[in-house]
C-alpha cells in the first residue's frame, strides 16, 4: 500500500466510523458535534472542543418518526435519531447555527427531547449585508464565548482564539490545495478526504492531509518527468485518461460518497463543488490580524453564502458560472437533499443561469437511502450526453 | 342537513378584499406597489403612501379557489420540487402564468419587503420575484427569537434595519417619510390588532359564536389592511355583529357539545368542507394558534415606535421558541375551555409543523387534551387524503364521546 492509499485508508475508516467510537480513536481530544457550516468552529475550538460535523447516516432507528413529520430533510431526522440512539452521548455537546427552518425546529426540540448531549445555539443574521449585521453577529459571538466560558470554567482568551483561527487556516489551506489537484483523484478520494476535514481533530487531520498532498505532487512531478500529462496521473485514476468529463457537484453536505463512487463508475471526475460542507467552506482564511472574534464575523460574513442566507451582492449563481468556467467543467450535477427548502429555490435560480450559458446540469434527488441503480443509469446517460 | 347560521360580515370583509384586489389592480400604475410579506411591518409602506399586496394571501386565494395545484404544477415544470411551500409554488406559477390565475394574477410590483419572521422560504420566494421583476427588494432579518423576552442585540439588530428600510422606501419611491402620518398609522394598527384580539375573545362565551373557519375568512384585512380606516370598520362590524349572537345565544355550531382548539394554517381548498363533520357533531373551533398570531402582540408604543415595532416583529407567534408557543397554546386551551386539539401538520410550512410533536407533548403536561394529528397541505390538494382523513376525524370524534 503507497502512502496516499493509507492515508486515502485511514481517511475513510472515519468516515465509516461510529461516533461511539471517536474518544477511543481520539482519546486526546474532546469532539462535540455539529450542524449547519456557519457554526463557528474556531470558537468550539479554543474552549478545548474539537468539532466534528453531524453527517447523516443511512441507518436510522426510527425513534426520531415520533417528533418530525415525514416531510422532514433526512440529514435532520438522522441528527436527532442519532442523538436518541444514544450514539451521540459522548459528545460535549452540539452546536446549531441559525441556517435553515428544518435546522431551527431541531436546534429548537433538541433541549426538550434530548437530554444529553446540550444544545449550544448560535443565532445568525440572514441578511448578510444588512446594515446592522456586524455589530449583531459579534455580539452573538461574544454570547457564544461567554457560554463556552461558563461551561468550561475558564477563560477563553484572544490568544487561544487566535492560534485556533491559524489551525483552522492550515486546515482550509490544504483543503483548497486539495481541489487543486482534484481532477487528478478519482472522486471518492476527493470525497473521502473532504469529509475527514469535517470528523477528525485537525490537529491530527492536518498533517495527514499535507502527507497526502506531498504524494499526489511527488506522482505528478513523476508524470511530467516520464512526460506524461499529469492531469491524468496514471496512479490515480487509471490508464484511460483522456475525456473524462469534469464536473461540478451542486447541494448541502454530502455524507454519503454514493453520488461520488457512481460518477467514478461511469468514467466522470469531480473537479470542483458548490457543496455547504465543500469548496466555499475553505474558500477564505480567517483574518489573523486584529481582534480574533471580529475576524470571525467577517469571515462569517464574506463567505459565499449558502442558500439559506441573502446577500445581494455575491449571488451563488455568479459564484458558479466563473467556477465552472475556469474549472473547465462540461456539466453540473445538483444533489438535491430531498425536502430540502433552501436547496430546492436554489437549485432552479442556479440551472436557469446555467442554461443561459449553455452548461448541461443533471439533478439527483437524495433521499435516506439512494436509489443507486436509478442513479447509475441517469449519471452514465448525463456523461454520455456531455461526453458526446 | 343540519343548517349553520351565516355571519353576514363575512360577506361584508369579502367585499373589503375584492375592493382591495380591484383598486390596487387600478392603482399600481398611480401608487408604487409593493409585495409583503405577512409578518412585516406594513405601517411603514402604508404611511409613504405606498401599495401593498401579499402574495401569501394570494397563495391562499389560489388554495380556496382551487387553481393552486394547476399553478404549482406550472413551478414544477420550471423546476421547483413539490415538496416547496404551495403559496410559494401556486404564486410563482401564477407569475409566470397569470391568465386564467386568480385575478389574472397581481399587478406587477415596483418593491418588496420581505421580513423571515414567519419562515426561511419567504427568503427565496423573494428572491426569485427580485429576480422576476427586476425591482428591489428589502430583506428585512428578524432573527429567530429563543427566549420568551427579546433580547437587547437583537431589538437594536431589527430596529436598525427599520431605519434603513425607510431610508430605503424614501429613496426607491422618491416619497418622503412623515412621522405624524406614521403616528395615525400605528394608532390605526393597533386598534386593528386590538380589535382582532376581541373578536377572537368572543370565542371563549358558551356556545362560541364564532369557529374557525369564519376566523379564518375573516383574517384577511388584519394580514392585508392593517393600518387602515377600512380594517377597522369592517370589524367593529364583525365584531358587533358576533356580540349580537352571544346576546341572542347564537351558536356558530347550533348545540355546541364539544369545544376545540385548531393549529397550524388552513386547508384552504376544503375550508368550511373539512370542518363539516366537525360541525355536523357539534364540535367548534373556538380557537386557534393560526389567527392568534395576529393578536398576541403589544399594542405599538407611539413614542418609541421603532423599537416598539422590532419588539412585535421579533414576537410573531411562529418565531418564538418552542416552550413559549406550546405556553401560548396551553394557555388558549386554558382560556377558551377546549376539549381537545387538531394540528395539522402541514407539508408547506415547516416553521408550524416540525415542532408540532413536541409542543403536543409540552402542553400535555400541563393539561389532559385529546389531540389528533392530520398530515396535508394548505393549498396543494395532492397532498390531502379523504378517505383517511375522514375516517380519523371521526375516530376522534367517537373519542371525545
Amino acid at each position: 500500500m503507497t502512502r496516499s492509499d493509507e492515508i486515502l485508508s485511514t481517511f475513510q475508516d472515519i468516515g465509516e466510523m461510529s461516533l461511539r467510537n471517536w474518544r477511543e480513536r481520539f482519546p486526546d481530544y474532546r469532539p462535540l458535534g455539529f450542524l449547519s457550516g456557519y457554526v463557528p468552529e474556531e470558537l468550539f475550538h479554543a474552549a478545548g472542543f474539537s468539532p466534528v460535523f453531524l453527517l447523516h447516516g443511512r441507518e436510522g432507528c426510527g425513534h426520531a418518526q415520533a417528533h418530525l413529520p415525514g416531510f422532514t430533510c433526512w440529514v435532520v431526522r438522522s441528527a436527532l435519531d442519532r442523538a436518541l440512539s444514544g450514539e451521540l452521548s459522548a459528545l460535549a455537546g452540539v452546536a446549531f447555527a441559525h441556517t435553515c427552518d428544518a435546522v431551527q425546529a431541531l436546534a429548537d426540540l433538541w433541549p426538550r427531547v434530548v437530554p444529553n448531549p446540550p444544545a449550544l445555539y448560535v443565532a445568525m443574521p440572514h441578511h448578510l449585508a444588512a446594515p446592522a449585521a456586524r455589530p449583531y453577529l459579534l455580539a452573538e459571538l461574544q454570547r457564544l464565548r461567554e457560554r463556552l466560558e461558563q461551561i468550561t470554567d475558564r477563560a477563553l482568551s484572544d490568544e487561544a482564539l487566535r492560534e485556533s483561527i491559524a489551525l483552522h487556516n492550515r486546515t482550509r489551506a490544504l483543503v483548497r490545495q486539495l481541489y487543486e489537484v482534484a481532477d487528478r483523484l478519482p472522486a471518492p478520494a476527493l470525497h473521502t478526504a473532504l469529509q475527514a476535514a469535517f470528523l477528525m481533530p485537525k490537529e491530527v487531520y492536518n498533517p495527514l492531509m499535507a502527507d497526502l498532498l506531498d504524494t499526489l505532487e511527488a506522482h505528478a512531478e513523476l508524470a511530467l518527468a516520464k512526460g506524461e500529462d499529469p492531469k491524468g496521473s496514471p496512479k490515480f485514476l487509471g490508464s484511460q485518461h483522456h475525456h473524462r468529463p469534469r464536473l461540478f457537484v451542486v447541494g448541502p453536505e454530502l455524507a454519503d460518497p454514493t453520488l461520488y463512487q457512481v460518477i467514478a463508475d461511469a468514467g466522470g471526475r469531480v473537479v470542483g463543488d458548490l457543496l455547504d460542507l465543500g469548496q466555499r467552506y475553505f474558500a477564505r482564511a480567517v483574518g489573523e490580524t486584529g481582534g480574533p472574534l471580529e475576524a470571525l464575523a467577517e469571515h462569517t460574513l464574506a463567505m459565499l453564502p449558502t442558500p439559506t442566507k441573502y446577500h445581494p451582492q455575491r449571488r451563488r449563481e455568479a459564484h458558479l458560472l466563473d467556477m465552472v468556467s475556469a474549472g473547465e467543467a462540461d456539466g453540473v450535477i445538483f444533489a438535491r437533499q430531498k425536502f430540502c427548502d433552501p436547496h430546492g429555490f436554489d437549485v432552479v435560480t442556479l440551472k436557469t443561469a446555467l442554461d443561459k450559458a449553455n452548461v448541461p446540469h443533471l439533478l439527483v434527488e437524495l433521499e435516506q437511502t439512494p436509489h443507486i441503480g436509478q442513479m447509475r443509469t441517469r449519471v452514465e446517460a448525463f456523461l454520455e450526453m456531455i461526453g458526446a | 342537513m343540519p343548517k349553520y347560521p351565516r355571519l353576514q360580515s363575512l360577506k361584508a370583509i369579502n367585499r373589503v378584499m375584492e375592493r382591495y384586489y380591484v383598486k390596487r389592480k387600478l392603482m399600481a400604475r398611480l401608487k408604487p406597489m409593493a409585495y409583503v410579506t405577512s409578518g412585516a411591518p406594513v405601517e411603514i409602506l402604508e404611511t409613504m403612501g405606498v401599495l401593498t399586496l401579499y402574495p401569501e394571501n394570494y397563495g391562499a386565494l389560489c388554495g380556496a379557489r382551487r387553481d393552486a395545484v394547476r399553478l404549482c404544477e406550472v413551478a414544477e415544470e420550471d423546476g421547483y420540487s413539490q415538496d416547496l411551500c404551495s403559496y410559494a409554488r401556486s404564486h410563482i406559477g401564477a407569475v409566470k402564468q397569470p391568465d386564467g390565475a386568480p385575478l389574472n394574477g397581481l399587478p406587477k410590483p415596483d418593491l418588496l419587503l420581505c421580513c423571515n419572521n414567519i419562515c426561511g422560504t419567504v427568503l427565496k420566494w423573494y428572491e426569485v420575484l427580485a429576480d422576476h421583476y427586476s425591482v428591489p427588494l428589502f430583506v428585512l432579518d428578524v432573527p429567530f427569537q429563543r427566549e420568551p423576552q427579546s433580547e437587547p442585540h437583537a431589538v437594536q439588530y431589527v430596529t436598525d434595519q427599520l431605519e434603513a428600510l425607510i431610508a430605503w422606501t424614501e429613496e426607491v419611491t422618491g416619497r418622503r417619510w412623515k412621522p405624524k402620518k406614521f403616528r395615525e398609522v400605528l394608532a390605526l394598527s393597533n386598534e386593528t390588532v386590538s380589535l382582532w384580539g376581541e373578536i377572537r375573545d368572543l370565542g371563549m362565551h358558551k356556545p362560541s359564536p364564532v369557529n374557525a373557519p369564519d376566523l379564518f375568512v375573516a383574517m384577511a384585512p388584519i394580514v392585508a389592511l392593517r393600518g387602515t380606516r377600512q380594517a377597522v370598520q369592517v370589524y367593529k362590524g364583525f365584531k358587533a355583529e358576533l356580540k349580537a349572537r352571544v346576546a341572542d345565544g347564537v351558536a356558530a355550531v347550533p348545540g355546541e357539545r364539544y369545544r376545540l382548539l385548531w393549529d397550524n394554517i388552513a386547508i384552504w381548498y376544503r375550508l368550511y368542507r373539512f370542518f363539516r363533520p366537525f360541525m355536523d357533531a357539534g364540535a367548534c373551533f373556538v380557537t386557534d394558534s393560526y389567527t392568534n398570531a395576529w393578536s398576541a402582540a403589544e399594542p405599538v408604543d407611539l413614542d418609541d415606535p421603532l423599537t416598539s415595532m422590532a419588539r412585535t416583529l421579533l414576537a410573531v407567534y411562529i418565531n418564538l421558541d418552542l416552550e413559549t408557543r406550546a405556553g401560548i397554546v396551553a394557555d388558549l386551551a386554558q382560556r377558551f375551555a377546549v376539549d381537545g386539539m387538531v394540528m395539522h401538520a402541514n407539508w408547506s410550512c415547516k416553521p408550524f409543523s416540525l415542532t408540532q410533536s413536541d409542543i403536543q407533548a409540552a402542553v400535555r403536561e400541563q393539561m389532559t387534551l385529546p389531540t389528533l394529528m392530520l398530515e396535508a397541505d394548505m393549498c396543494d390538494s395532492r397532498r390531502y387524503n379523504n378517505g383517511a382523513i375522514r375516517e380519523r376525524i371521526a375516530a376522534f370524534l367517537e373519542m371525545l364521546g
